[in-house]
């Protein structure tokens, strides 16, 4: 029985590193799991929606804050733009769905909804990763030697392309009304329905969180990451040319954000509000998390997640407003940063 | 006896100080050459502008007939030289065998260089699945120089290996470089007095900024003033 | 004699813009007091067009200044300063519509509560330094500035996000009648700001301020208490942004949720990167700069091939780019690359 203990025990905390995090961690998810079944009256199908929902939301966190992290831990930049990167690809994908109202409208040529939504979300990722390569090289290279400017300019890039999305699309929000036929069919859980396309999106981004440890765990390039993470000089000094490293990563993150935007984009639509509610939960993530973090990112999203829909729930059920769903992400980061700065698996930076 | 490496007159800033005014070092091939000098009289700078991690600003730094100014580090390191930093910079996150996959260079570099690192340091063969981070200082310092071993590199550079080191470890520690020095071309950074006398065959002083005095290590021996004046101790 | 000579320019300009009213008056034949209509005046013509032009560029003016002092001198980076700003404005807001007392005396207790108030959360957030070092803090002060932004866009008391509009002014500074003395009083609180971060900077304790934007730790290693200094910063760059946003929302008339928000604290950045980190004149060229250009060009349009530009639209967009040109080219501003150009062709 010790044995058997000792071997699920120490992988597993090894996986978790500290104890007092694991602690953590259990307790907030049994405070939002309880806060969730308060808010749903006991009910299990509210219960069970409110949970799939803030699951959905975590995936959808996911792909913009695993590219933040991943960013910040090698390059020590804090990407903004990660945010419009999550709208472009929402945009970008609506649009193309949408050739009627959209502005770019070669969504035409495919009649198949389904077919034209995943040509549209690769569209999407293909520019986002363009993009992504673009603001690396071209306007972060530079000024590898000034990070105040880095993180300002991170800012500014977010700016223009928030407000160029803007200038091209209008301020209006978009719904979406082409729809793929997975999002039409519908799951019962314990009586109410939930859309099978949301479900998907759940099952991928846990598939992506465990595909992506495996491959910075087992893979040459995930092992380059790790160690660059942890001191790039030394990476360099190896002989590895960390630069392409840094230009292959961001390029990834971004593209990443675009993914998601564009998977969100169904049952988000497409509104000018997407990009900074991303970015800023995301910075929630990882915050708590710990930055820089991979593990702490997933678990992050995970938790951010839960806690935003229990808390819109919540706020149903109370009654108190939707004030306290809206700064919620917010909320977590302030009380995270003053409490744990290094959030769940930081280290000391 | 050729030179592998000479660091000719090399000033090096560091943002607005000038660190190093006027470095010079002849490396011979096969030989264990030793900076000595005070804290912060410039031998670490000297090091990492070898490897252009500080580039210099002026002079020149030849290695195998190959001038190395403006050469980006990871070239530089690629032509054969294996850095090992002070305070033991490996990675505390990923595992010693991991640490050393981090340093192949050719596909089977670590298969090949794995007798050699297993033979100078017998203990990293029973803690190859460890984390770094879950070492000890003497076994992160024996990972960190088994590291440089692990491409085909031939000129070591050496960064106060023996610092913070028990004097048992750092006995062992001096046995594997005097090992590999058959090998390799060693060019280390000692403030421990007793440990350079021990390796090393030749010897250049820096001190602040500047190289004041080479040569071979049997005659520094012997020369009790010269290194009380300008390491502080004998 | 001697402080004539060397400071000629700023003379010019000082007395320049306090004559401003009057010279445009004189120049378009436009009254600075506005309109006569029976008993009172009403506000049209040039004179009183520019006026609030003005006065906002003063406002702006003092807001970047203060970020500046932050950011540009003592190298703490913020992204919640619009917090103060919008703060400002809305207790004064409140303060004259539902305190129940007499207009005058509401507004000059708002002053005072906006001065305490700043100085507090000032000194809150200063102290979250203590645990948060450089980017954590920077996402702190977003994180609350959001939180306050996203508060006062839902409280019924000040119409959510619709804001608050301020009918109750004293008559005195009411843009609506007298329009003149408000100019004056941003402008006294434009040349106080000016002034004062000119002396404050230029005093041993503007030193420390400069050691500890070079190296924290160095000046902590040297003896000096930095978490007073960068309170000290914090508290007064605080305070003068809720002083800017008071006036800012005078003459609008209004307190509106988008004043707390991160549009704000966006252009403080931006304007002080543009016109010049931690310079002097760098925030007034650049918050001055940048909003006559905005009111200029507010209706021009260009056209490349078959697309017109409309430049008041694309406004935060041209802003942006324009930054990230500055940032990348010119990374110290209009007033800092001049003043680097002055100082190489000396040599």
């Amino acid at each position: 029985m010790e044995n058997l203990i000792r071997e699920i025990g120490v992988p597993l905390g090894r996986f978790f590193g500290r104890t007092t995090a694991t602690g953590a961690i259990a307790l907030l998810f049994a405070i939002i799991l309880g806060v969730a079944f308060v808010a749903s009256q006991g009910n299990m199908s509210t219960f069970s929606i409110t949970i799939l929902s803030g699951l959905l939301r975590a995936a959808l966190l996911f792909l913009v804050a695993a590219g933040l992290s991943l960013i910040f831990g090698l390059m020590d930049i804090l990407n903004f733009a990660q945010g419009a990167y999550f709208m472009i690809g929402a945009y970008l994908a609506y649009d193309f769905q949408h050739p009627a109202n959209g502005v770019i409208r070669i969504g035409e040529a495919i009649p198949d909804p389904n077919l034209r939504f995943l040509v549209g979300v690769i569209l999407a990722v293909v520019v986002g990763g363009i993009l992504g390569v673009i603001l690396e090289r071209g306007l972060l290279r530079p000024l590898y030697e000034r990070p105040l400017f880095q993180l300002v300019l991170t800012f500014g890039v977010s700016i223009i392309m928030l407000e160029f999305i803007k200038l091209i699309w209008g301020t209006t929000p978009y719904a979406w009304t082409v729809p793929i036929t997975i999002q039409t069919t519908q799951f019962e859980i314990f009586g109410q329905g939930f859309s099978a396309y949301r479900l998907f999106i759940i099952v991928m981004g846990i598939a992506l969180m465990i595909g992506v440890a495996l491959l910075l765990r087992n893979t040459r390039i995930g092992i380059t990451i790790r160690a660059g993470v942890e001191d790039a000089e030394m990476v360099t000094a190896l002989g590895i040319n960390v630069r392409a490293v840094f230009t292959l990563v961001f390029t990834l993150g971004c593209a990443l954000a675009s993914f998601g935007g564009a998977v969100a984009a169904p049952f988000l639509g497409a509104t000018p509000s997407l990009g900074a509610t991303y970015l800023l939960a995301s910075i929630a993530v990882i915050v708590l998390g710990g930055l820089g973090s991979y593990e702490g990112t997933a678990i992050g999203s995970i938790i951010v997640g839960l806690a935003w829909a229990t808390m819109e729930q919540f706020s149903l059920f109370s009654n108190i407003g939707t004030v306290w769903s809206s700064i919620t992400p917010m909320l977590m980061l302030a009380l995270v940063l003053l409490a744990r700065p290094n959030g769940l698996f930081g280290e000391e930076r | 006896m050729t030179s592998l490496l000479q660091i000719e007159n090399i000033h090096t800033f560091i943002g607005q100080f000038h660190i190093l005014e006027g470095v010079s070092v002849d490396v011979p091939q096969g030989n264990i050459t030793v900076l000595l000098g005070r804290n912060g009289a410039g031998k670490t700078t000297t090091l990492k502008s070898v490897m252009g991690i500080t580039p210099p600003r002026e002079g020149k730094v030849i290695y195998k007939g190959e001038v190395l100014n403006g050469k980006k580090t990871h070239h530089i390191a690629r032509m054969g030289i294996g850095y090992v930093p002070e305070h033991r910079a490996i990675f505390k996150t990923l595992t010693v065998k991991e640490n050393l996959e981090m340093a192949a260079r050719e596909k089977n570099d670590l298969k090949n260089s794995l007798d050699l690192i297993f033979e100078l340091f017998p203990d990293l063969k029973r803690l190859i699945d460890l984390r770094g981070g879950n070492l000890s200082g003497g076994q992160q310092q024996m990972l960190s120089i088994a590291r440089a071993l692990v491409p085909e590199n031939d000129l070591l550079l050496i960064d106060e290996p023996s610092e913070g080191l028990a004097p048992v470890i750092i006995e062992d520690m001096m046995r594997a470089i005097k090992r590999l020095s058959d090998h390799k071309t060693v060019l280390l950074v000692e403030q421990n007095f007793h440990v350079a006398s021990k390796l090393a065959d030749s010897y250049v002083i820096v001190d602040e900024g500047h190289s004041v005095h080479t040569g071979t290590m049997a005659d520094l021996r012997n020369d009790k003033a010269l290194v009380k004046r300008f390491l502080g101790v004998a | 004699m001697k402080f004539l000579r060397e400071h000629w320019f700023f003379l010019l300009v000082f007395v320049g813009l306090l004559l401003l009213p009057y010279l445009i008056g004189w120049l378009t034949g436009s009254n600075p007091l506005g309109v006569i209509r029976g008993d009172r005046y009403i506000m049209r013509g040039e004179s009183t067009y520019w006026q609030s032009v003005m006065i906002e560029v003063f406002a702006l003016s003092v807001l970047v200044m203060s970020y500046n002092l932050m950011f540009g001198f003592t190298g703490v980076v913020s992204f919640g300063h619009a917090l103060f700003f919008g703060l400002g404005g809305y207790i004064t807001g409140i303060m004259v519509q539902f305190s129940g007392l007499d207009p005058l005396l509401a507004f000059v207790l708002a002053v005072g509560l906006t001065v305490v108030l700043c100085t507090v959360i000032g000194l809150v957030i200063g102290l979250a330094t203590l645990r948060l070092k450089g980017v954590y803090f920077a996402i702190f002060t977003l994180a609350l500035a959001e939180m306050v932004w996203i508060y006062f866009g839902r409280l019924p008391l000040t119409n959510g996000e619709d804001g608050l509009t301020m009918s109750n002014l004293p008559a005195i500074i009411d843009p609506s009648q007298n329009r003149l003395i408000l100019y004056y009083l941003a402008f006294a609180m434009f040349v106080f700001t000016f002034l004062f971060i000119r002396r404050l900077v230029n005093s041993p304790t503007g030193a420390v301020f400069k050691a500890i934007r070079e190296n924290e730790e160095r000046a902590q290693a040297i003896g000096y208490h930095t978490l007073r200094f960068k309170l000290f910063a914090i508290v007064v760059a605080s305070t003068m942004a809720g002083g800017a946003g008071i006036i800012h929302a005078v003459l609008a008339k209004s307190a509106r949720p988008e004043f707390l928000g991160v549009g704000y604290t966006v252009d403080s950045l931006l304007m002080t990167i543009i016109g010049g980190v931690g310079t002097f004149t760098g925030p007034i060229i650049g918050a001055g700069g940048l909003h006559l250009a905005d009111v200029l060009l507010r209706n021009a349009q260009f056209t490349i091939g078959t697309t017109t530009i409309n430049i008041g639209e694309s406004w935060t967009f041209l802003l942006g780019v324009v930054f990230v040109v500055v940032v990348l080219i010119f990374p110290f501003g209009v007033v800092g690359t001049y003043q680097r150009w002055r100082a190489n062709r000396k040599r």
